[in-house]
Protein backbone atom coordinates (compact mmCIF):
# COMPACT_ATOMS: atom_id res chain seq x y z
CA UNK A 1 0.00 0.00 0.00
CA UNK A 2 2.85 2.42 0.91
CA UNK A 3 6.20 1.83 -0.76
CA UNK A 4 9.35 3.94 -0.51
CA UNK A 5 12.16 3.08 -2.93
CA UNK A 6 15.53 4.66 -2.11
CA UNK A 7 13.91 7.95 -1.19
CA UNK A 8 16.14 10.91 -0.39
CA UNK A 9 14.75 14.31 0.48
CA UNK A 10 17.13 17.26 0.41
CA UNK A 11 16.06 20.79 1.27
CA UNK A 12 19.42 22.28 0.32
CA UNK A 13 23.04 21.25 0.07
CA UNK A 14 23.44 21.22 3.85
CA UNK A 15 20.07 19.87 4.93
CA UNK A 16 18.95 16.35 4.05
CA UNK A 17 15.82 15.13 5.83
CA UNK A 18 15.78 11.57 4.48
CA UNK A 19 18.67 9.44 3.18
CA UNK A 20 18.01 6.52 0.86
CA UNK A 21 14.89 5.34 2.71
CA UNK A 22 13.31 2.11 1.52
CA UNK A 23 10.38 0.37 3.22
CA UNK A 24 7.07 -1.28 2.35
CA UNK A 25 3.78 -1.24 4.20
CA UNK A 26 1.26 -3.74 2.92
CA UNK A 27 -2.49 -3.28 2.68
CA UNK A 28 -4.21 -3.66 6.07
CA UNK A 29 -1.03 -3.23 8.12
CA UNK A 30 -0.82 -1.08 11.25
CA UNK A 31 2.64 0.41 11.53
CA UNK A 32 4.31 2.85 13.89
CA UNK A 33 6.98 5.25 12.69
CA UNK A 34 9.21 6.50 15.44
CA UNK A 35 12.32 8.50 16.01
CA UNK A 36 13.55 11.55 17.85
CA UNK A 37 12.50 15.05 16.88
CA UNK A 38 14.16 15.95 13.57
CA UNK A 39 14.57 12.31 12.58
CA UNK A 40 12.50 12.88 9.41
CA UNK A 41 9.12 11.49 10.47
CA UNK A 42 7.07 14.50 9.38
CA UNK A 43 8.97 14.78 6.09
CA UNK A 44 8.21 11.13 5.38
CA UNK A 45 4.50 11.69 6.04
CA UNK A 46 4.49 14.78 3.83
CA UNK A 47 5.96 12.69 1.02
CA UNK A 48 3.10 10.19 1.42
CA UNK A 49 0.51 12.96 1.09
CA UNK A 50 2.59 14.49 -1.72
CA UNK A 51 2.93 17.75 0.09
CA UNK A 52 6.46 17.56 -1.27
CA UNK A 53 8.32 15.48 -3.82
CA UNK A 54 11.40 13.36 -3.11
CA UNK A 55 14.75 14.60 -4.37
CA UNK A 56 15.59 11.04 -5.36
CA UNK A 57 13.74 7.74 -5.38
CA UNK A 58 10.07 6.85 -5.76
CA UNK A 59 7.06 6.91 -3.48
CA UNK A 60 4.16 4.63 -4.42
CA UNK A 61 0.90 4.81 -2.48
CA UNK A 62 -2.09 2.62 -3.29
CA UNK A 63 -0.44 1.66 -6.58
CA UNK A 64 0.19 5.26 -7.67
CA UNK A 65 3.62 6.61 -8.29
CA UNK A 66 3.32 10.04 -6.72
CA UNK A 67 6.07 11.54 -8.84
CA UNK A 68 4.18 10.68 -12.02
CA UNK A 69 0.76 11.68 -10.74
CA UNK A 70 -0.98 14.53 -12.61
CA UNK A 71 -1.65 17.58 -10.51
CA UNK A 72 -5.34 17.48 -11.39
CA UNK A 73 -5.58 14.03 -9.80
CA UNK A 74 -3.89 14.99 -6.56
CA UNK A 75 -7.13 16.04 -4.74
CA UNK A 76 -8.74 12.69 -5.52
CA UNK A 77 -5.67 10.85 -4.31
CA UNK A 78 -5.68 12.84 -1.07
CA UNK A 79 -9.32 11.95 -0.46
CA UNK A 80 -8.21 8.33 -0.14
CA UNK A 81 -5.91 9.28 2.72
CA UNK A 82 -7.10 10.27 6.17
CA UNK A 83 -4.38 12.53 7.49
CA UNK A 84 -4.12 13.64 11.11
CA UNK A 85 -1.78 16.61 11.23
CA UNK A 86 0.45 17.39 14.18
CA UNK A 87 -0.96 20.94 14.28
CA UNK A 88 -4.51 19.61 13.67
CA UNK A 89 -5.17 21.98 10.73
CA UNK A 90 -8.74 22.71 11.74
CA UNK A 91 -10.40 25.75 10.19
CA UNK A 92 -10.77 28.11 13.12
CA UNK A 93 -13.69 30.13 11.81
CA UNK A 94 -15.77 27.00 11.33
CA UNK A 95 -17.54 25.06 14.06
CA UNK A 96 -16.61 21.44 14.66
CA UNK A 97 -19.60 20.37 12.59
CA UNK A 98 -18.67 22.74 9.76
CA UNK A 99 -15.08 21.45 9.75
CA UNK A 100 -16.41 17.94 9.21
CA UNK A 101 -19.20 19.01 6.90
CA UNK A 102 -16.68 20.77 4.67
CA UNK A 103 -14.84 17.48 4.10
CA UNK A 104 -18.11 15.82 3.24
CA UNK A 105 -18.86 18.63 0.76
CA UNK A 106 -15.44 18.06 -0.83
CA UNK A 107 -16.26 14.36 -1.05
CA UNK A 108 -19.62 15.06 -2.67
CA UNK A 109 -21.73 13.66 0.19
CA UNK A 110 -25.29 15.10 0.01
CA UNK A 111 -25.82 17.82 2.67
CA UNK A 112 -28.73 15.93 4.24
CA UNK A 113 -26.27 13.22 5.32
CA UNK A 114 -23.70 15.59 6.81
CA UNK A 115 -25.17 15.83 10.28
CA UNK A 116 -25.52 12.08 10.67
CA UNK A 117 -22.01 11.37 9.37
CA UNK A 118 -20.43 14.14 11.44
CA UNK A 119 -22.24 13.04 14.57
CA UNK A 120 -21.13 9.45 14.03
CA UNK A 121 -17.48 10.48 13.53
CA UNK A 122 -17.54 12.68 16.63
CA UNK A 123 -19.19 9.97 18.71
CA UNK A 124 -16.27 7.70 17.86
CA UNK A 125 -13.93 10.19 19.53
CA UNK A 126 -16.42 10.98 22.34
CA UNK A 127 -16.88 14.58 21.27
CA UNK A 128 -20.40 14.46 19.83
CA UNK A 129 -21.48 17.08 22.37
CA UNK A 130 -18.99 19.58 20.86
CA UNK A 131 -20.70 19.70 17.48
CA UNK A 132 -21.30 23.46 17.62
CA UNK A 133 -18.08 24.51 19.34
CA UNK A 134 -15.29 26.35 17.56
CA UNK A 135 -11.79 24.79 17.56
CA UNK A 136 -10.35 27.57 19.72
CA UNK A 137 -12.97 26.83 22.38
CA UNK A 138 -11.57 23.31 22.73
CA UNK A 139 -8.50 21.99 24.52
CA UNK A 140 -5.50 20.73 22.55
CA UNK A 141 -6.57 17.15 23.18
CA UNK A 142 -10.09 17.83 21.99
CA UNK A 143 -8.81 19.51 18.84
CA UNK A 144 -6.62 16.48 18.28
CA UNK A 145 -9.63 14.20 18.47
CA UNK A 146 -11.65 16.40 16.11
CA UNK A 147 -8.76 16.14 13.63
CA UNK A 148 -8.89 12.36 14.03
CA UNK A 149 -12.66 12.34 13.49
CA UNK A 150 -12.17 14.36 10.32
CA UNK A 151 -9.51 11.96 9.06
CA UNK A 152 -11.73 8.91 9.68
CA UNK A 153 -15.04 10.32 8.47
CA UNK A 154 -14.64 8.81 5.02
CA UNK A 155 -13.26 5.38 6.00
CA UNK A 156 -10.07 6.14 4.04
CA UNK A 157 -7.88 3.49 2.45
CA UNK A 158 -4.86 4.83 4.30
CA UNK A 159 -4.71 6.63 7.63
CA UNK A 160 -1.58 8.65 8.30
CA UNK A 161 -1.24 10.35 11.67
CA UNK A 162 1.51 12.64 12.85
CA UNK A 163 1.83 12.47 16.65
CA UNK A 164 -1.92 11.91 17.11
CA UNK A 165 -1.60 11.30 20.83
CA UNK A 166 0.86 14.06 21.58
CA UNK A 167 -1.70 16.17 23.41
CA UNK A 168 -3.64 13.41 25.09
CA UNK A 169 -3.54 11.93 28.58
CA UNK A 170 -2.77 8.19 28.87
CA UNK A 171 -6.42 7.08 29.02
CA UNK A 172 -7.36 9.08 25.95
CA UNK A 173 -4.23 7.82 24.21
CA UNK A 174 -5.47 4.25 24.62
CA UNK A 175 -8.91 5.28 23.41
CA UNK A 176 -7.51 6.93 20.28
CA UNK A 177 -5.23 4.01 19.48
CA UNK A 178 -8.30 1.81 19.82
CA UNK A 179 -10.12 3.98 17.27
CA UNK A 180 -7.22 3.58 14.83
CA UNK A 181 -7.18 -0.15 15.52
CA UNK A 182 -10.89 -0.39 14.70
CA UNK A 183 -10.36 1.54 11.47
CA UNK A 184 -7.54 -0.89 10.71
CA UNK A 185 -9.90 -3.81 11.29
CA UNK A 186 -12.36 -2.23 8.85
CA UNK A 187 -9.61 -2.38 6.23
CA UNK A 188 -7.67 0.87 6.48
CA UNK A 189 -3.89 0.74 6.37
CA UNK A 190 -2.58 2.76 9.32
CA UNK A 191 0.74 4.55 9.75
CA UNK A 192 1.24 6.49 12.97
CA UNK A 193 4.26 8.65 13.63
CA UNK A 194 4.96 8.98 17.32
CA UNK A 195 7.83 9.16 19.78
CA UNK A 196 5.70 7.66 22.57
CA UNK A 197 7.87 4.59 23.30
CA UNK A 198 5.39 3.16 25.78
CA UNK A 199 2.55 3.32 23.29
CA UNK A 200 4.67 1.55 20.68
CA UNK A 201 5.93 -1.14 22.99
CA UNK A 202 2.44 -2.03 24.21
CA UNK A 203 1.05 -2.17 20.67
CA UNK A 204 2.67 -5.35 19.41
CA UNK A 205 2.74 -3.74 15.97
CA UNK A 206 5.47 -3.28 13.41
CA UNK A 207 7.73 -0.32 14.13
CA UNK A 208 9.97 1.60 11.73
CA UNK A 209 12.61 3.68 13.49
CA UNK A 210 14.16 6.70 11.85
CA UNK A 211 17.34 8.41 13.00
CA UNK A 212 18.78 11.42 11.23
CA UNK A 213 16.79 10.58 8.12
CA UNK A 214 17.83 6.93 7.92
CA UNK A 215 15.91 3.80 8.84
CA UNK A 216 17.88 2.32 11.71
CA UNK A 217 15.49 -0.37 12.85
CA UNK A 218 12.44 -2.23 11.59
CA UNK A 219 10.82 -4.77 13.91
CA UNK A 220 7.60 -5.92 15.50
CA UNK A 221 7.20 -4.55 19.00
CA UNK A 222 6.84 -7.09 21.76
CA UNK A 223 4.02 -6.01 24.09
CA UNK A 224 5.26 -5.24 27.58
CA UNK A 225 3.14 -6.38 30.49
CA UNK A 226 2.87 -3.00 32.11
CA UNK A 227 -0.58 -1.52 31.61
CA UNK A 228 -0.71 1.71 33.49
CA UNK A 229 -3.70 0.92 35.72
CA UNK A 230 -2.16 -2.35 36.84
CA UNK A 231 1.17 -0.77 37.58
CA UNK A 232 -0.45 2.01 39.57
CA UNK A 233 -2.51 -0.36 41.73
CA UNK A 234 0.07 -3.14 41.88
CA UNK A 235 -2.34 -5.71 40.49
CA UNK A 236 -1.00 -8.78 38.72
CA UNK A 237 2.41 -10.24 38.61
CA UNK B 1 -8.16 1.98 -9.79
CA UNK B 2 -8.00 5.12 -11.95
CA UNK B 3 -8.66 8.45 -10.29
CA UNK B 4 -11.56 10.51 -11.63
CA UNK B 5 -11.01 13.69 -13.59
CA UNK B 6 -11.42 16.98 -11.82
CA UNK B 7 -15.13 17.62 -11.31
CA UNK B 8 -17.32 19.32 -8.77
CA UNK B 9 -19.55 17.64 -6.22
CA UNK B 10 -23.22 18.38 -6.87
CA UNK B 11 -23.79 20.50 -3.79
CA UNK B 12 -20.86 22.85 -4.40
CA UNK B 13 -22.70 25.59 -6.27
CA UNK B 14 -24.66 26.56 -3.17
CA UNK B 15 -21.41 26.27 -1.19
CA UNK B 16 -19.72 28.69 -3.64
CA UNK B 17 -22.46 31.30 -3.29
CA UNK B 18 -22.75 31.03 0.48
CA UNK B 19 -18.98 31.21 0.91
CA UNK B 20 -18.67 34.14 -1.51
CA UNK B 21 -21.37 36.11 0.29
CA UNK B 22 -19.92 35.29 3.68
CA UNK B 23 -16.44 36.43 2.62
CA UNK B 24 -17.83 39.64 1.15
CA UNK B 25 -19.58 40.28 4.44
CA UNK B 26 -16.43 39.56 6.44
CA UNK B 27 -14.40 41.94 4.20
CA UNK B 28 -17.09 44.59 3.95
CA UNK B 29 -14.81 47.57 3.47
CA UNK B 30 -12.66 46.14 0.71
CA UNK B 31 -15.75 44.71 -1.00
CA UNK B 32 -17.35 48.14 -0.82
CA UNK B 33 -14.37 49.71 -2.60
CA UNK B 34 -14.59 47.16 -5.39
CA UNK B 35 -18.35 47.58 -5.76
CA UNK B 36 -18.02 51.38 -5.75
CA UNK B 37 -15.37 51.27 -8.47
CA UNK B 38 -17.56 49.11 -10.70
CA UNK B 39 -20.58 51.33 -9.95
CA UNK B 40 -18.72 54.54 -10.89
CA UNK B 41 -17.36 53.01 -14.11
CA UNK B 42 -20.67 51.63 -15.26
CA UNK B 43 -22.54 54.79 -14.24
CA UNK B 44 -20.33 56.76 -16.59
CA UNK B 45 -20.75 54.22 -19.38
CA UNK B 46 -24.51 54.20 -18.73
CA UNK B 47 -24.72 58.01 -18.80
CA UNK B 48 -23.05 58.12 -22.21
CA UNK B 49 -25.30 55.33 -23.44
CA UNK B 50 -28.36 57.18 -22.20
CA UNK B 51 -27.43 60.42 -23.96
CA UNK B 52 -26.62 58.53 -27.16
CA UNK B 53 -29.86 56.56 -26.88
CA UNK B 54 -31.98 59.69 -26.62
CA UNK B 55 -30.11 61.46 -29.38
CA UNK B 56 -30.68 58.35 -31.45
CA UNK B 57 -34.40 58.49 -30.70
CA UNK B 58 -34.49 62.13 -31.83
CA UNK B 59 -32.75 61.19 -35.07
CA UNK B 60 -35.07 58.26 -35.63
CA UNK B 61 -38.04 60.53 -35.03
CA UNK B 62 -36.78 63.01 -37.62
CA UNK B 63 -35.57 60.34 -40.00
CA UNK B 64 -38.95 59.50 -41.60
CA UNK B 65 -39.24 62.83 -43.40
CA UNK B 66 -36.94 65.71 -44.24
CA UNK B 67 -38.09 69.18 -43.47
CA UNK B 68 -37.16 72.28 -45.46
CA UNK B 69 -37.65 75.62 -43.71
CA UNK B 70 -37.96 78.67 -45.92
CA UNK B 71 -37.43 81.70 -43.69
CA UNK B 72 -38.77 84.99 -44.98
CA UNK B 73 -37.35 88.46 -44.51
CA UNK B 74 -38.83 90.25 -41.52
CA UNK B 75 -40.02 92.99 -43.86
CA UNK B 76 -41.42 90.67 -46.55
CA UNK B 77 -44.59 92.08 -48.09
CA UNK B 78 -47.80 90.07 -48.39
CA UNK B 79 -47.24 90.05 -52.17
CA UNK B 80 -43.76 88.56 -51.76
CA UNK B 81 -45.16 85.94 -49.38
CA UNK B 82 -47.89 85.11 -51.88
CA UNK B 83 -45.26 84.79 -54.63
CA UNK B 84 -43.25 82.35 -52.58
CA UNK B 85 -46.42 80.39 -51.80
CA UNK B 86 -47.27 80.26 -55.52
CA UNK B 87 -43.77 79.03 -56.35
CA UNK B 88 -44.03 76.27 -53.75
CA UNK B 89 -47.49 75.27 -54.98
CA UNK B 90 -46.17 75.04 -58.51
CA UNK B 91 -43.33 72.70 -57.54
CA UNK B 92 -44.53 69.21 -56.69
CA UNK B 93 -41.75 68.39 -54.14
CA UNK B 94 -42.61 71.47 -52.06
CA UNK B 95 -46.36 71.18 -52.37
CA UNK B 96 -46.97 69.90 -48.80
CA UNK B 97 -46.23 73.29 -47.31
CA UNK B 98 -47.32 75.00 -44.13
CA UNK B 99 -47.08 78.73 -43.45
CA UNK B 100 -45.87 79.72 -39.97
CA UNK B 101 -46.49 83.39 -39.20
CA UNK B 102 -44.23 85.47 -36.95
CA UNK B 103 -46.84 85.21 -34.21
CA UNK B 104 -47.13 81.45 -34.57
CA UNK B 105 -43.31 81.12 -34.43
CA UNK B 106 -43.21 83.17 -31.22
CA UNK B 107 -45.99 81.10 -29.68
CA UNK B 108 -44.17 77.91 -30.59
CA UNK B 109 -40.95 79.17 -28.98
CA UNK B 110 -42.82 80.07 -25.80
CA UNK B 111 -44.32 76.59 -25.74
CA UNK B 112 -41.04 74.75 -26.33
CA UNK B 113 -38.82 76.92 -24.15
CA UNK B 114 -41.10 77.82 -21.29
CA UNK B 115 -38.16 78.92 -19.15
CA UNK B 116 -37.04 81.51 -21.73
CA UNK B 117 -40.43 82.93 -22.61
CA UNK B 118 -39.94 85.80 -20.18
CA UNK B 119 -36.79 86.90 -22.00
CA UNK B 120 -38.67 87.15 -25.30
CA UNK B 121 -41.44 89.09 -23.61
CA UNK B 122 -38.97 91.84 -22.72
CA UNK B 123 -38.07 92.48 -26.38
CA UNK B 124 -39.69 95.39 -28.23
CA UNK B 125 -40.60 93.39 -31.27
CA UNK B 126 -41.11 89.77 -32.25
CA UNK B 127 -37.64 88.49 -33.38
CA UNK B 128 -38.95 85.36 -35.11
CA UNK B 129 -39.32 85.41 -38.90
CA UNK B 130 -42.32 84.00 -40.73
CA UNK B 131 -41.57 80.82 -42.64
CA UNK B 132 -42.86 78.04 -44.83
CA UNK B 133 -42.29 74.48 -43.61
CA UNK B 134 -42.24 71.77 -46.27
CA UNK B 135 -42.16 68.02 -45.56
CA UNK B 136 -40.06 66.40 -48.27
CA UNK B 137 -39.27 62.72 -48.80
CA UNK B 138 -35.61 62.12 -47.73
CA UNK B 139 -34.63 60.58 -51.09
CA UNK B 140 -35.93 63.60 -53.00
CA UNK B 141 -34.46 66.10 -50.57
CA UNK B 142 -30.90 64.96 -51.16
CA UNK B 143 -31.10 64.76 -54.98
CA UNK B 144 -29.18 67.21 -57.26
CA UNK B 145 -32.43 68.35 -58.92
CA UNK B 146 -33.80 69.35 -55.53
CA UNK B 147 -30.63 71.33 -54.78
CA UNK B 148 -31.08 73.41 -57.95
CA UNK B 149 -34.72 74.04 -57.05
CA UNK B 150 -33.61 75.19 -53.60
CA UNK B 151 -31.15 77.60 -55.21
CA UNK B 152 -33.97 78.94 -57.37
CA UNK B 153 -36.08 79.38 -54.24
CA UNK B 154 -33.35 81.31 -52.47
CA UNK B 155 -33.35 83.83 -55.33
CA UNK B 156 -37.03 84.75 -54.90
CA UNK B 157 -37.59 88.18 -53.34
CA UNK B 158 -38.56 88.03 -49.66
CA UNK B 159 -36.75 84.73 -48.98
CA UNK B 160 -34.07 85.15 -46.28
CA UNK B 161 -32.80 81.59 -45.94
CA UNK B 162 -33.58 78.02 -46.98
CA UNK B 163 -32.65 75.43 -44.30
CA UNK B 164 -32.61 71.65 -44.56
CA UNK B 165 -33.01 69.71 -41.31
CA UNK B 166 -31.15 66.61 -42.61
CA UNK B 167 -27.99 68.62 -42.19
CA UNK B 168 -28.39 68.72 -38.43
CA UNK B 169 -29.63 65.12 -38.46
CA UNK B 170 -26.32 64.16 -40.07
CA UNK B 171 -24.46 66.24 -37.50
CA UNK B 172 -26.48 64.59 -34.74
CA UNK B 173 -25.62 61.14 -36.08
CA UNK B 174 -21.92 62.04 -35.94
CA UNK B 175 -22.41 63.35 -32.40
CA UNK B 176 -24.09 60.09 -31.38
CA UNK B 177 -21.16 58.10 -32.73
CA UNK B 178 -18.79 60.40 -30.84
CA UNK B 179 -20.77 60.06 -27.60
CA UNK B 180 -20.85 56.28 -27.97
CA UNK B 181 -17.13 56.16 -28.64
CA UNK B 182 -16.31 58.47 -25.72
CA UNK B 183 -18.53 56.37 -23.45
CA UNK B 184 -16.90 53.16 -24.54
CA UNK B 185 -13.37 54.54 -24.11
CA UNK B 186 -14.01 56.21 -20.74
CA UNK B 187 -16.12 53.33 -19.48
CA UNK B 188 -13.73 50.73 -20.83
CA UNK B 189 -10.75 52.33 -19.11
CA UNK B 190 -12.67 52.65 -15.87
CA UNK B 191 -13.94 49.08 -16.15
CA UNK B 192 -10.36 47.86 -16.55
CA UNK B 193 -9.39 49.87 -13.45
CA UNK B 194 -12.39 48.38 -11.64
CA UNK B 195 -11.38 44.86 -12.68
CA UNK B 196 -7.90 45.47 -11.24
CA UNK B 197 -9.47 46.79 -8.04
CA UNK B 198 -11.52 43.61 -7.77
CA UNK B 199 -8.39 41.58 -8.52
CA UNK B 200 -6.63 43.25 -5.59
CA UNK B 201 -9.61 42.79 -3.31
CA UNK B 202 -9.76 39.09 -4.17
CA UNK B 203 -5.99 38.84 -3.72
CA UNK B 204 -6.33 40.31 -0.23
CA UNK B 205 -9.15 37.91 0.56
CA UNK B 206 -7.07 35.00 -0.65
CA UNK B 207 -4.20 36.10 1.58
CA UNK B 208 -6.63 36.25 4.48
CA UNK B 209 -7.71 32.68 3.73
CA UNK B 210 -4.28 31.35 2.77
CA UNK B 211 -4.09 28.89 5.65
CA UNK B 212 -7.60 27.70 5.01
CA UNK B 213 -6.83 27.21 1.32
CA UNK B 214 -3.79 25.10 2.27
CA UNK B 215 -5.98 22.93 4.51
CA UNK B 216 -8.56 22.59 1.75
CA UNK B 217 -5.88 21.37 -0.65
CA UNK B 218 -4.56 18.87 1.91
CA UNK B 219 -7.95 17.31 2.52
CA UNK B 220 -8.58 16.84 -1.19
CA UNK B 221 -10.44 19.92 -2.39
CA UNK B 222 -9.96 20.53 -6.10
CA UNK B 223 -8.64 23.83 -7.41
CA UNK B 224 -12.09 24.53 -8.84
CA UNK B 225 -13.62 24.06 -5.43
CA UNK B 226 -11.03 26.34 -3.82
CA UNK B 227 -11.23 29.01 -6.50
CA UNK B 228 -14.99 28.82 -7.08
CA UNK B 229 -16.03 31.03 -4.15
CA UNK B 230 -13.44 33.66 -5.11
CA UNK B 231 -14.67 33.75 -8.70
CA UNK B 232 -18.27 33.99 -7.52
CA UNK B 233 -17.22 36.74 -5.11
CA UNK B 234 -15.79 38.76 -8.00
CA UNK B 235 -18.88 38.16 -10.14
CA UNK B 236 -21.17 39.17 -7.27
CA UNK B 237 -19.15 42.33 -6.64
CA UNK B 238 -19.38 43.18 -10.34
CA UNK B 239 -23.12 42.47 -10.41
CA UNK B 240 -23.74 44.54 -7.28
CA UNK B 241 -21.65 47.40 -8.68
CA UNK B 242 -23.59 47.28 -11.95
CA UNK B 243 -26.91 47.17 -10.10
CA UNK B 244 -25.89 50.23 -8.07
CA UNK B 245 -24.84 51.99 -11.31
CA UNK B 246 -28.21 51.24 -12.97
CA UNK B 247 -30.09 52.40 -9.86
CA UNK B 248 -28.08 55.64 -9.72
CA UNK B 249 -28.58 56.18 -13.44
CA UNK B 250 -32.35 55.68 -13.11
CA UNK B 251 -32.45 58.06 -10.15
CA UNK B 252 -30.41 60.67 -12.04
CA UNK B 253 -32.64 60.25 -15.10
CA UNK B 254 -35.85 60.68 -13.13
CA UNK B 255 -34.44 63.64 -11.21
CA UNK B 256 -33.20 65.22 -14.43
CA UNK B 257 -36.52 64.75 -16.14
CA UNK B 258 -38.31 66.20 -13.12
CA UNK B 259 -36.09 69.21 -12.46
CA UNK B 260 -34.41 70.00 -15.79
CA UNK B 261 -37.07 69.13 -18.30
CA UNK B 262 -40.28 71.08 -17.82
CA UNK B 263 -43.00 69.73 -20.00
CA UNK B 264 -42.58 70.45 -23.70
CA UNK B 265 -39.11 71.91 -23.31
CA UNK B 266 -37.36 71.16 -26.58
CA UNK B 267 -33.91 71.70 -25.09
CA UNK B 268 -34.09 69.01 -22.37
CA UNK B 269 -37.08 67.15 -23.61
CA UNK B 270 -35.23 65.07 -26.17
CA UNK B 271 -32.41 64.23 -23.73
CA UNK B 272 -34.91 62.81 -21.23
CA UNK B 273 -37.21 61.26 -23.74
CA UNK B 274 -36.80 57.75 -22.33
CA UNK B 275 -34.55 55.50 -20.21
CA UNK B 276 -32.23 52.83 -21.53
CA UNK B 277 -33.91 49.80 -23.10
CA UNK B 278 -33.72 46.54 -21.18
CA UNK B 279 -31.12 45.13 -23.57
CA UNK B 280 -28.66 47.89 -22.67
CA UNK B 281 -29.46 47.56 -18.97
CA UNK B 282 -28.79 43.83 -19.24
CA UNK B 283 -25.54 44.62 -21.06
CA UNK B 284 -24.49 46.93 -18.22
CA UNK B 285 -25.21 44.20 -15.65
CA UNK B 286 -23.37 41.64 -17.78
CA UNK B 287 -20.46 44.08 -18.15
CA UNK B 288 -20.22 44.42 -14.38
CA UNK B 289 -20.24 40.66 -13.93
CA UNK B 290 -17.61 40.25 -16.64
CA UNK B 291 -15.33 42.87 -15.05
CA UNK B 292 -15.78 41.13 -11.68
CA UNK B 293 -15.06 37.73 -13.16
CA UNK B 294 -11.94 38.94 -14.96
CA UNK B 295 -10.69 40.64 -11.79
CA UNK B 296 -11.13 37.56 -9.63
CA UNK B 297 -9.79 35.31 -12.39
CA UNK B 298 -6.59 37.38 -12.49
CA UNK B 299 -6.10 36.74 -8.77
CA UNK B 300 -6.99 33.06 -8.56
CA UNK B 301 -4.84 32.33 -11.62
CA UNK B 302 -1.81 33.44 -9.60
CA UNK B 303 -2.69 31.23 -6.64
CA UNK B 304 -2.02 27.87 -8.20
CA UNK B 305 0.93 26.95 -5.98
CA UNK B 306 0.75 23.38 -4.90
CA UNK B 307 0.49 22.52 -1.24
Amino acid sequence: MIHFYHVTKRFDAYSTALHDVTFHIEKGEFVFLTGASGAGKSTLLKLILRQMQPSEGQVVVNGRNLKAMKRSQLPFFRREIGMVFQDFKLIERMTVFENLSFILTVLGVPPREHKKRAYGALRAVSLHHKLNSYPLQLSGGEQQRIAIARALINDPLVIVADEPTGNLDPDLTQEIVQIFAEANLRGSTVLIATHDRELIEQSGRRVITLDHGRITDEKVAVPQRAPRVESIFGIGG
Amino acid sequence: MPLPDESLPKNTVSYFFLEAMRRMWVSKRTSFVAIAMIAISLFIVGAFLLVAENLGRAVAHAGGTSRVNIYLNSDATPQQIAAVDSWLAAHHDFAGRKFVSKEAALARFREYFANLSGVVGQLDENPFPASFECEVAPGVAQSPAFASQAAELRAIAGVEEVQFDWEWVEKLKKLINLVNLAGLIAGGLLAIAAAFTIANVIRLTMLLYREEIDIMRLVGATERMIRGPFLIEGILQGLLGAAVAVALLAAAFLAGRHFLAPRNSLLWGFLFNGFLPWQKLAALLAGGMLAGYLGSWMSVRESGEET
